[in-house]
């Protein structure tokens, strides 16, 4: 849903996991964006009501792109920049609990 | 239109005495303060627990055992009135020991708690268990825990559905509620009591103070017991987790959410509802050690909040000799004796016989003043 | 980990008013230290300016000015810290304690003098569908537009009202993916306010040009703008697939993947209020700012610099972090006159660019009736999926402030600790019970106010 555009200057990129497959992915973009620039919103997260939810502010405060990143549950996307070799996993699993 | 009753205070003590008065048909106004008070009823872990309760004052542990039975019925009653969840479980809980010689105390405590009573003896069911039997129980325990005591009796429940709950079926009966409304000075008038306002004056036939620790300054205006206390409680709770069967300690306990409240700290640091680094680290620190699998768990919130202490810390239930119609109610286990306020102990007040009935709590236990 | 880190002065975030109160101190011989959530300084402003992705003309200048703050920031002697979290203060008769987490684990400081320039957050304002997959904030957008030149695929709708609304809409005109249409909430006869307003209009007068600039721009690459739009809602199954919009009277619908929505920018609360720092309601800027003295001090010890401290923009946030910068400095001045006129300066140049802002909030000033107005269904706290008619049942039992309010619903318990819904329960609260925003209050914030695990505190216990 979210594309480059041709004028941005060009990056250096790092490899990183996303639920297992290899992504190869420019070095500035946050996890959030990351997942967002490879898989879209649709699947991004399924919150505790059950429903899928995306990143919202980017920014740290809405704390709807809680990702498992390097094995870590529930940290801020928006807040960690992608890194080659890191494995990040979309927490699909109607998220903690079913309450 | 003149009430029955004022009650002075809108938290879980006022409410549950609210609740079992406005149910038997008295027309009943509650005064409560604003939305940022000290609130011990929104700050506590809700424990519905009896373990620990009335060492060295059988009747207070005999009070906790009978409130705890009595419980589920008194959850159900309010659930069906109101369609809230309390989360009321009563599956049995553990005080954890950490080492030998307070696994050793806590035995000895219950073995002479049950001798000075018969009917603790006869009722008041615990068993020690090892860390290794307590597995079963607590799966997941970490291996510097030494054991714990175990009782049927202990269970838990959502404090603030519970607050929350009282407060709607109060309303939907006809109680006369008013927030933001401190009360300046209480005294007797000619047709029962009155309570000043800073907007205005309440007037009622009787009047029970249910105010916490406002009743250092409100009780003794009527001629009551005003000594009582602040002892904060420190508390954590994390993120949600997933769901493991287990029970509740008053260390920790997982949440019907799924969150792990952390607590069971008691300082003496007047009134101060605020949180420490040391205190947080400490409550951290042991929690991992509960559970190791909670080192990665995310802190949500933390919060200080003060438990109102008597003397000696069991609950206070007087009704003053000098204005005869005025109450004083005070204790930290509003939620654990929540049962037993709403029922026997509204019932003791419409009938005007609480000293009577329950004089193991009266003030005249403590060091009174010379004019009461 | 549990030793006692010390600095003389901490400042909290490195936007433009971090930075430049960091700049001045390092100036006059002080070495602050910087703890900032971002990787690199700038905040979000001047984000990833340090090795800009986009080019000016994608930009727009306001962003290239920057630069010249983030080369002073790199060249001055300062402690910076990014990735640093500040997830816990207290005030103390001799300074602040702070808890400090980063990629080594969590840790104490103490220090004699603090700067917040935590800046601001965009103002949620909900209305149904906003949870859904596909909708975003306007600033969202931007992060990713600077951060790697990421824009839509498929043109998106924008919604809301605010200066940053149009910018957005116009770096998205010259990126090649103009939006579908824009969609305003503000009345097309506020855009004549300045008539009204003239002195603040002279004087922010370049504000105004490049508003009306940015407008030309969309209208001549054929954006559709409707203005005075009423109500909103975004519907679709697991994400947006359509908007619906309320406007001259009818509801309209309008097919698309992405809304990016924006209702102005309100101060970034945690840290402020957690460590005690008092809040008054702003009706111009409808919303909570901390109470500070004309040096920018809201406590002893403790100074707020930039939007954290009330919306002034990027300009404004420099001139206070420089402000603050001299306040605390003139604890230990040995050249008070020259300071004095740096400061006069600085004063006089901030009041002639603040004295547009009453006319944008007049401007842009949002309904303050809409959240009472939105169907019992729309979700006003996202981490918990509490829906504003739980509230409204809640309200009716007994909830009377927030506080017991988020205790009887839990509304605002969730990981966001209440950002994204403390504002809008004071504004039902106030509506419900007719009473003004000031007087209903906010949530007590608790600790900690940015997210840190069992273990890392753990790790800082005394006996570990």
């Amino acid at each position: 849903m979210f594309q480059r555009i041709a004028e941005s200057s060009v990056i250096d990129g790092v490899d990183i996991q996303l639920d297992g497959e290899i992504y190869h992915i420019p070095v500035t973009l946050s996890v959030a964006a990351a997942v967002l620039f490879i898989k879209g919103d649709e699947e991004y997260r399924r919150h505790v009501d059950g429903h899928a939810r995306a990143p919202f502010c980017l920014m740290g405060c809405c704390h709807e792109c809680l990702i498992t990143i390097d094995g870590e549950p529930n940290r801020r996307g928006c807040l960690v920049s992608v890194a080659e070799g890191m494995s990040i996993e979309r927490q699909l699993e109607g998220s903690q609990d079913d309450g | 239109m003149q009430s029955d009753f004022l009650i002075i205070g809108g938290g879980v003590v006022g409410m549950a005495v609210a609740y079992g008065l406005v149910r038997a048909g008295q027309r009943v106004t509650v005064l409560d303060e604003s939305d940022d008070a000290f609130r011990a009823s929104r700050g506590n872990a809700g424990l519905t627990w009896v373990q620990g309760k009335g060492i060295g004052m059988p009747h207070y542990a005999e009070l906790s055992l009978d409130a705890s039975l009595s419980w589920p019925a008194f959850a159900a009653e309010l659930e069906a009135r109101t369609e809230i969840d309390i989360e009321h479980e009563c599956r049995g809980g553990v005080d954890l020991c950490f080492d030998a010689p307070e696994a050793k105390a806590r035995q000895r405590d219950y073995a002479e708690l049950q001798s000075s009573s018969r009917h603790l003896a006869q009722h008041f069911r615990w068993e020690y268990l090892d860390r290794q039997a307590l597995q079963t129980c607590l799966p997941g325990l970490g291996k510097s825990i030494h054991g714990g005591t175990w009782s049927p009796h202990d269970g838990h429940c959502n404090p603030l559905h519970l607050l929350r709950a009282l407060h709607a079926a109060c309303r939907s009966l006809g109680m006369e509620y008013h927030a933001g409304t401190p009360v300046l000075s209480l005294s007797p008038c000619l047709n029962g009591f009155r309570a000043a306002t800073p907007d205005t004056e309440f007037h009622a036939e009787r009047v029970i103070v249910a105010a916490g620790l406002g009743a250092r300054t409100l009780a003794p205006m009527l001629g009551l017991t005003g000594t009582v206390r602040p002892v904060r409680g420190q508390m954590l709770v994390t993120e949600r987790m997933p769901r493991v069967e287990q029970l509740p300690t008053p260390q920790l306990r997982q949440t019907a959410t799924g969150g792990y409240l952390i607590g069971d700290t008691h300082e003496e640091v007047g009134f101060d509802k605020g949180v420490s680094l040391e205190v947080m680290s400490f409550l951290a620190d042991r929690a991992v050690r509960i559970y190791p699998f909670l080192r990665q768990a995310r802190l949500i919130r933390a919060w200080g909040a003060l438990r109102i202490m008597t003397p000696d810390g069991a609950p206070l239930y007087e009704a003053s000799s000098r204005y005869p119609g005025a109450y004083n109610l005070n204790c930290h286990s509003g939620i654990s004796l929540a049962a037993f306020h709403a029922n026997e102990l509204a019932r003791a007040i419409i009938d005007d016989r609480l000293e009577e009935r329950w004089s193991a709590f009266s003030g005249a236990r403590f060091d009174v003043p010379a004019h009461r | 980990m549990g030793e006692l880190c010390q600095a003389e002065i901490a400042i909290i975030g490195a936007g433009p008013a971090g930075m430049a109160a960091a700049i001045r101190l390092a100036q006059a011989g002080i070495r602050p230290v910087v703890f900032d959530m971002g990787n690199a300084p700038g905040g979000q402003i001047y984000r990833q300016l340090n090795a800009p992705v986009i080019g000016e003309t994608l930009s727009g200048t306001d962003y290239y000015r920057g630069r010249r703050l983030l080369r002073d920031f790199s060249r001055a002697d300062i402690d910076y810290r990014p990735r640093s979290q500040v997830w816990w203060g207290q005030c103390e008769s001799d300074g602040v304690s702070l808890g400090v987490v980063d990629s080594a684990g969590a840790s104490r400081w103490h220090v004699h003098r603090l700067l917040l320039a935590t800046g601001s957050m965009e103002r949620s304002w909900p209305f149904p569908g906003w949870q859904l997959p596909g909708l975003m904030q306007a600033g969202a957008a931007q992060i990713l537009f600077k951060e790697g030149g990421l824009v839509p695929e498929a043109s998106p709708v924008l919604a809301g009202s605010g200066p940053l609304l149009y910018l957005l809409a116009w770096q998205y005109c010259r990126a090649g993916c103009a939006p579908q249409r824009i969609l305003d909430t503000t009345p097309a006869s506020r855009y004549r306010l300045p008539l009204r307003y003239l002195r603040g209009a002279w004087k922010g007068r370049h504000y105004l040009m490049k508003g009306s600039r940015m407008m030309l721009a969309l209208k001549r690459a054929g954006v559709p703008i409707h203005h005075g739009v009423e109500a909103l809602e975004a519907t679709g199954r697991n994400r947006v697939e359509r908007v619906h919009y309320y406007w001259r009277g009818h509801w309209h619908d309008q097919d698309t993947s992405l809304v990016l929505t924006h209702f102005g920018v309100v101060p970034e609360p945690q840290l402020g209020r957690a460590i005690g720092i008092p809040y008054d309601w702003h009706e111009g800027q409808q919303g909570f700012l901390p109470v500070r003295n004309a040096s920018l001090q809201a406590r002893d010890r403790v100074w707020i610099a930039g939007d954290g401290g009330g919306i002034g923009g990027a300009l404004n946030a420099e001139r206070e972090g420089r402000l603050a910068a001299l306040s605390m400095l003139t604890v230990s001045a040995n050249d008070v006159a020259d300071r004095e006129r740096e400061r006069r300066r600085l004063e006089h140049r901030r009041a002639t660019d603040l004295a547009v802002r009453p006319l944008l909030e007049a401007m842009f000033r949002l309904p303050s009736h809409w959240l009472s107005e939105q169907p019992d269904t729309t979700l006003v706290c996202r981490c918990e999926s509490v829906s504003l008619g739980e509230l409204r049942r809640a309200i009716e039992q007994g909830a009377v402030g927030p506080n017991q309010l988020k205790a009887f619903t839990r509304c605002g318990m969730g990981p966001c600790q209440g950002r994204e819904c403390g504002e809008s329960v004071t504004r039902l609260l106030s509506t419900v019970q007719a009473r003004p925003p000031q007087e209903v209050g906010y949530y007590q914030v608790r600790p900690p106010v940015q997210a840190l695990s069992l273990g890392e505190l753990a790790a800082m216990a005394t006996d570990a």
